[in-house]
């Protein structure tokens, strides 16, 4: 693995590395060169098969985290590439020429988190969500609590008690 | 061209009625993996339903119940969670956070049932298949807690640098300590029915995450106020049943009531707390002690807007507060800010006036609208083994309100404690102080019938001491103290092999055999304080509702049979200061309550 970074670092600015494990690691890729690093670990260092492509929404930070996990069927190596992209406008390129699959992601991102990758097969199409008005449910700033309280009806004979108040009226009624 | 698709597409669909279904019933029944989340456990027995799941639940799926068998009491509501599987989503985040570990999610994820209400139950209380399953979701370990479980730890003064001044020990928490601290809790309550005021005690800790520290003060006067001296010196109950306690350590909630107070600078209280125009009643409230129920009762009759005036044997208030508690644990500047406060609301203590001797009750009587007396526990109790009637045996009680008087104590460069409670403690301190100031060594030991197991002072007082050079040598149970003249030889003592029987009532039992002899030039008994009621009068007394043990009786709120009378503080419940402050604030509200019907 050390190799493959060290080589890496000839080529691309990889902003840092991390050995999560023998056989995993990560390393942290700026938005303009990622795109051709993966290309670059595909076709050179043998990094045939996307795993899986997600994101974390660091709100404080006012970004979103992409992480493109490739694996190494030779090797039996993983290696996460991580992007950090501004939440505003939050906009990746494609990689849906690499791997068909990746379009699928990406079009998962686009409708969970709000993040487009322009020129992607279907980006805008609906995925699972059905005549989604609210923001993108995956957006930390999304309060599930309120929509679930707002979409779906409480069924009758649910009550909850707290438990300071329940234990008072039980421990100490009249104080 | 979409249109058309639109109006055509309901009609395609229906080629599909023909097709064989792409779904199958399972053939295997095949057991999901081994950390699949499905259906939910729980160990009620571990479960104190602190509702942390409920709170965390995206979803509101989760309701915290009664369930029969499981009984209300400390650290533990009762209540158990009841999971509404209409609308869980299984994402395992009420398995992350709950405090005790109890729920979890068994990989049992298919259950047929033609009735709905059948997917809405208490894990745990309501038997299910899988509630003997192994596999499934656990609360992960250690670096994915969801809170930190480690408390923020508290500056000390080192021992070398404290063993030989009266300067405090703990230094307090910073902003960023405290907020730090403030942020792991949960928010459940289940400390406020532990806690004998029953202070807000989550939202005050909630001030402090919003850095509203006004906000903080607010909470802390609605149920106490004495909050300097009790984010200092308070035994803190509350963090024994703290839910974060049961997997890490509990919150500091003693240090951030501390941390509330110390920001809040004295000349602001008034502003901050809204006291700044009091309206008077004309009613005048006569009060006996100015110790923490003496100051609590006059505090919330101020509020109310009573004439309070304090009558205090000694000459400076606080009671044990001042005359128990060494200076290194409670300063004494810290204590007059919570007292000055009390006494900025109209609040007069007329001080060295003996109850009985320069005023009588009956006196008090006539003259206010009603009575509130708050003695307290000052004469210490002897072992009463043969050397106790000895002058160089004192009672530890004289001596720690001895040295905060200023007077000259005796002091011997071989000293042996009796007793291992928190006053043993302060006094052994307190001595080795001394001592290491007199003699540049410390040669005082402590030793009490309690094993170190069941010693009632509180851990930390026990550790310091140690710390300080003093020794503690519990287990022992005292025979005799050996004099010769004017001069004590030592403490002769045998085994303690336990104190109380199976009924929980004291009675040791020792191994005679096994003896020991602590040389000693000087003995200090501290094995508890009794009360000196001697300014009720005879006649007075009789007609007062007692228990057989001489224990003044009274009602809810803390009135006696006299009716004008009310009590508190350590002579009706404790002995601590909470409690002395819970009994004041219910005796304040009694005493409006019976001057508004009079």
């Amino acid at each position: 693995m050390q190799t493959i970074i060290e080589n890496l670092q000839k080529h691309f600015q990889v902003v840092s590395y991390h050995q999560q494990r023998e056989n995993l690691g990560f390393l942290i890729a700026s938005k303009e060169v990622a795109v051709g690093l993966i290309t670059h670990l595909r076709d050179y260092e043998g990094f045939a098969h996307l795993v899986l492509l997600t994101a974390v929404d660091w709100i404080e930070d006012e970004h979103f985290q992409l992480t493109y996990l490739l694996h190494h069927p030779e090797k039996k190596v993983d290696l996460g590439v991580r992007v950090m992209i501004s939440r505003e406008n939050a906009e990746m390129y494609s990689i849906h020429h690499l791997w068909e699959q990746a379009r699928t992601y990406q079009r998962e991102l686009r409708e969970m988190f709000g993040i487009n990758f322009p020129g992607s097969p279907d980006v805008d199409k609906p995925f699972i969500l059905e005549g989604w008005e609210e923001i993108p449910p995956y957006r930390r700033d999304f309060d599930t609590k309120e929509y679930s309280e707002k979409t779906y009806f409480p069924r009758p004979g649910r009550e909850t008690h707290d438990p300071a108040e329940y234990m008072k009226k039980k421990l100490y009624p009249n104080e | 061209m979409a249109k058309l698709n639109d109006i055509l597409s309901p009609f395609t669909a229906w080629k599909h009625v023909v097709r064989e279904p792409v779904t199958i019933k399972d053939p295997l029944n095949r057991e999901a993996a081994d950390r699949y989340r499905g259906f939910h456990k729980n160990d009620i027995s571990e479960c104190i339903g602190c509702g942390t799941c409920e709170s965390i639940c995206q979803n509101a799926a989760i309701d915290l119940v009664p369930v029969d068998g499981v009984e209300t009491k400390d650290g533990d509501s009762g209540l158990r969670p009841r999971v509404d599987y209409g609308r869980c989503c299984w994402c395992g985040l009420c398995v992350d956070v709950c405090t005790t570990n109890s729920l979890s999610l068994s990989n049992e994820y298919t259950w047929v049932d033609e009735d709905p209400d059948n997917f809405r139950f208490v894990p745990g209380a309501e038997n299910k298949s899988w509630d003997s399953r192994e596999k499934g979701y656990k609360k992960p370990g250690n670096g994915y807690e969801l809170y930190n479980p480690k408390r923020e730890a508290m500056e000390e003064l080192e021992p070398e640098k404290r063993d030989q001044s009266f300067i405090e020990i703990v230094q307090g928490y910073s902003k960023e300590q405290a907020e730090q601290e403030a942020d792991r809790c949960v928010e459940c309550g289940i400390c406020v029915a532990t806690c004998p005021a029953h202070m807000g005690i989550p939202e005050y800790i909630k001030a402090i995450r919003n850095d509203d520290l006004n906000e903080g003060l607010r909470v802390l006067y609605d149920t106490n106020p004495l909050p300097e001296i009790c984010g200092r010196i308070c035994t803190h109950k509350c963090e024994t049943v703290c839910s974060v306690g049961h997997h890490g350590d509990p919150l500091s909630i003693r240090w951030l009531k501390r941390y509330i107070a110390d920001q809040n600078p004295a000349e602001e209280y008034k502003k901050i707390l809204n006291t700044e125009n009091l309206q008077p009643t004309g009613k005048k409230v006569a009060i006996i002690g100015s110790g923490p129920s003496g100051l609590s009762a006059a505090h919330y009759l101020a509020l109310m807007g009573y004439q309070c005036t304090i009558y205090e044997k000694l000459p400076a208030a606080g009671g044990m507060m001042r005359f128990g508690i060494p200076e290194y644990r409670l300063p004494y500047d810290q204590l007059d800010k919570d007292i000055n406060y009390i006494l900025s609301l109209g609040v007069e203590i007329k001080y060295n006036v003996t109850i009985g001797k320069d005023i009588t009750l009956e006196e008090l009587h006539n003259q206010y609208d009603a009575v509130f007396s708050g003695t307290g526990l000052h004469m210490g109790r002897s072992t009463r083994v043969p050397g106790t009637d000895h002058p160089k045996v004192y009672q530890a009680v004289d001596l720690l309100r001895d040295i905060v008087l200023g007077k000259e104590i005796p002091l011997e460069e071989n000293i042996v404690v009796i007793g291992g409670g928190n006053v043993a403690m302060d006094i052994t301190r307190s001595l080795a102080r001394l001592q290491k100031q007199k003699y540049g060594k410390v040669g005082v030991l402590a030793t009490s019938l309690e094993s170190e197991d069941i010693m009632p002072a509180d851990r930390e007082e026990v550790i310091e001491a140690r710390e300080e050079n003093a020794v503690i040598d519990p287990g022992w149970g005292p025979v005799e103290i050996e004099t010769e003249g004017d001069k004590v030889k030592g403490l002769h003592v045998v085994k303690c092999l336990s104190v109380f029987d199976e009924n929980r009532r004291f009675a040791p039992k020792f191994d005679e055999e096994q003896k020991k002899f602590f040389p000693a030039d000087m003995v200090v008994e501290s094995i508890g304080q009794g009360m000196d009621l001697s300014y009720l009068p005879e006649a007075f007394k009789e007609q007062l509702d007692m228990d057989q043990r001489g224990r003044i009786l009274v009602n809810d709120d803390f009135q006696t049979s006299a009716g004008w009378l009310f009590a508190g503080g350590d002579i009706i419940q404790g002995p601590d200061v909470i409690h002395g402050i819970a009994n004041g604030h219910k005796a304040a509200m009694g005493i409006d309550k019976y001057l508004s019907e009079k």
